[in-house]
């Protein structure tokens, strides 16, 4: 709960921080404060310390894994902004309102992280994208923004619509908000799920799938995430991919059953296409961006492993998963916004006019292709060993290895273009506070991969 | 049949036929007409249901507000029959076999819900949709819910200001 207050009033905070400051760089400052205020009130939360207690009735239930993910979050989010705050600042006008949105986002992602039951994930989905519509469109003049903010709307909206329409058949169907409470079958007297609560499922299944970008409902994510200033794709890509990652887990738990066996026909046949449609497409992109976002969606292929096989090593898979995806997409993007030039070419020569950035650009590309000794090795090792621990369905795991190595092709171009290709890349003037975090960044996504056990040891104590 | 009956199927024949209606119409400013009349006879769905409050609600922000803002942007946009894009004739025909699809699942479903079999809803009697308990229900069971949805209105309010103000 700590959390869910503490954003809503550190959004507020910013709103009127707006009015009243007039430095660009003191509003940031004070964001930073907010996060590190929100980030403590959290873990304290987490060890029951100082911890706000209020009568949900029910709908919000804050265990552990919650709330450790909410942590996870908001570190992230803080890393962002020490990295990419001179870039929200110049993003726009008006400075302290996007922080302001970025903090409504996290009270999004903590109602996400601890719903229970289909009117809060509502709530939470709503409150998560909601912002986002308009970070995406934040950069007024360029036509591309404005696109991007549109067609994420209108579309958001649709699949929005969607998820109610499921919301309101399982509400017929059992006549509550909770997910899979089945009826009494009155000749049987057997708990059985009802067949409008099945047709609800699938409809919550689809609107999260295209929450998340999977793939035959992802047709969104490369415009918007291309549309959009960098610095916006950046959050909307780690911290909010990670949250939605979080309701569909929460939300499929234990509830599985109502479909049956076509549930995995179902699961894998959305992670199949989604492993190739992402990886394929992103190794024809020009642009450094738009790959990214395909990268994503090939991502999200592997984040839904822990949907299929819903076992405590998919539990620890998807925490380890958001903290490795997390680190290294940020890290990326933070290199990248400083690239005059988005495209492959745009990269040539990096590592001779700025070897700090080439090297953590290059670490954070490792970690995303999952080479060993980086976090993202680990991220796909526990998804992966979580599947063959579930039961065979081997040849899922196969078909993800092999698009893992095509991968690799797409990310190492980029990292061939900043070592070995000769050329000027342009940057925007780089300060060595942002090398330092930069290269910390790195240093900490090895750490991970060194030893996962610190990120999951904090799961258990 | 009873009058219940009778206005129910009535109410509901008017609600399909309005619609098929809006989908069918060229106009856009009949489609919206139509989806007006759609509005009106859910909302006497409701009242069938003793839900008096929530079909005001439904007239006043539906029927009412929203539909003024549909006819404001359809006014803005200059939007007519003889300026309606041309879609391409695989989009309609891939629209025509998802929705029917989708239209099939639900038809299915329906004929198998064995568990709905001889069950009508409560008529006019039953006073849940009573304004009063309204109000208790959500001020005791769904207080939370309630609170939070004013971080998703600041969130939007914030949103338009930004999108909205000069630069």
């Amino acid at each position: 709960m700590n959390a869910i207050i503490v954003s809503a009033l550190m959004g507020v905070v910013m709103m009127f921080s707006g009015i009243l400051v007039k430095n660009r760089s003191a509003v940031t400052s004070i964001a930073v404060i907010g996060l590190l205020i929100l980030l403590v009130s959290n873990i304290l939360n987490t060890y029951g310390i100082c911890s706000i207690q209020i009568d949900t009735k029910g709908l919000l239930s804050f265990e552990k894994f919650g709330m450790f993910f909410n942590s996870i979050a908001i570190a992230a989010t803080l890393i962002y902004v020490l990295l990419s705050g001179k870039e929200i600042e110049n993003a726009g006008t008006y400075v302290a309102d996007y922080y302001a949105l970025i903090f409504f986002v996290l009270c999004g992602v903590s109602i996400l992280s601890s719903f229970n039951g289909l009117l809060m994930l509502f709530i939470g989905i709503e409150i998560l994208t909601i912002p986002l519509y308009i970070l995406t469109g934040s950069d007024k003049r360029n036509l591309k923004s404005n696109e991007a903010a549109l067609k994420y709307f209108l579309m958001g909206s649709f699949s929005t619509g969607i998820m109610l329409m499921g919301i309101t058949l399982i509400y017929g169907a059992t006549g509550a908000f909770a997910l899979g409470m089945g009826s009494l079958a009155p000749s049987t007297g057997l708990l059985m799920p009802s067949f409008l609560e099945v047709a609800g499922v699938i409809l919550l299944f689809v609107s999260m799938c295209f929450k998340v970008s999977a793939a035959p409902f992802h047709f969104w994510t490369p415009d918007v995430y291309d549309g959009a200033p960098a610095v916006f794709t950046s959050f909307m890509a780690t911290v909010v991919k990670a949250a939605g990652f979080m309701a569909f887990v929460r939300l499929f738990d234990n509830h599985t059953n109502i479909l049956g066996p076509s549930w995995h026909i179902l699961l894998g046949f959305v992670i199949v296409a989604t492993l190739l449609i992402g990886n394929i497409t992103a190794v024809f992109q020009q642009s450094v961006k738009r790959m990214l976002a395909y990268s994503s969606i090939a991502q999200a292929g592997f984040m839904l492993f822990a949907l299929y096989s819903v076992n405590d090593l998919a539990k620890e898979g998807i925490l380890l998963y958001a903290v490795a995806y997390s680190l290294a997409t940020i890290g990326i993007f933070a290199v990248l916004i400083k690239m005059k030039d988005y495209t492959f070419d745009g990269f040539n020569g990096l590592a001779k006019t700025q070897p700090a950035l080439a090297l953590g650009a290059t670490i954070c590309l490792l970690s995303l292709s999952g080479i060993p000794l980086t976090a993202g090795f680990f991220a796909k090792y526990y998804m992966l060993a979580s599947m063959v621990k579930a039961d065979g369905s081997i040849w899922l795991v196969i078909v993800a290895v092999l698009f893992a190595a095509v991968s690799v092709y797409y990310y190492f171009r980029v990292i061939q273009a900043m070592y070995f290709k000769e050329g000027e890349a342009a940057v925007s003037p780089v300060s060595t506070a942002f090398r330092i975090g930069l290269l910390a960044l790195a240093a900490l996504i090895i750490l991970v991969g060194i030893f996962p056990s610190l990120v999951l040891n904090w799961f258990y104590f | 049949m009873s009058t219940i009956e009778i206005l129910f199927f009535f109410l509901s024949a008017l609600a399909i036929f309005s619609a098929i209606m809006v989908l069918v119409s060229k106009n856009p400013v009949h489609s919206v007409l139509w989806l007006i009349a759609v509005f009106f006879a859910i909302s006497g769905h409701y009242i069938l249901l003793n839900a008096q409050f929530l079909a005001i609600v439904n007239m006043i922000v539906y029927a009412g507000a929203i539909m003024v803002l549909f006819l404001f942007v359809i006014m803005l946009m200059n939007l007519n029959a003889e300026t309606e894009p041309q879609k391409h004739l695989w989009m309609k025909l891939a629209g025509v076999v998802s929705g029917g699809c989708f239209f099939l699942v639900l038809v299915s479903l329906v004929r198998q819900a064995t568990d709905l079999n001889g069950k009508t809803a409560l008529m006019k009697e039953g006073n849940i949709g009573l304004i009063k308990n309204l109000g208790k229900a959500l001020f005791s069971d769904f207080v939370v819910p309630f609170e939070i949805t004013s971080v998703l209105f600041l969130s939007a309010m914030v949103g338009a200001v930004v999108i909205g103000k000069k630069e």
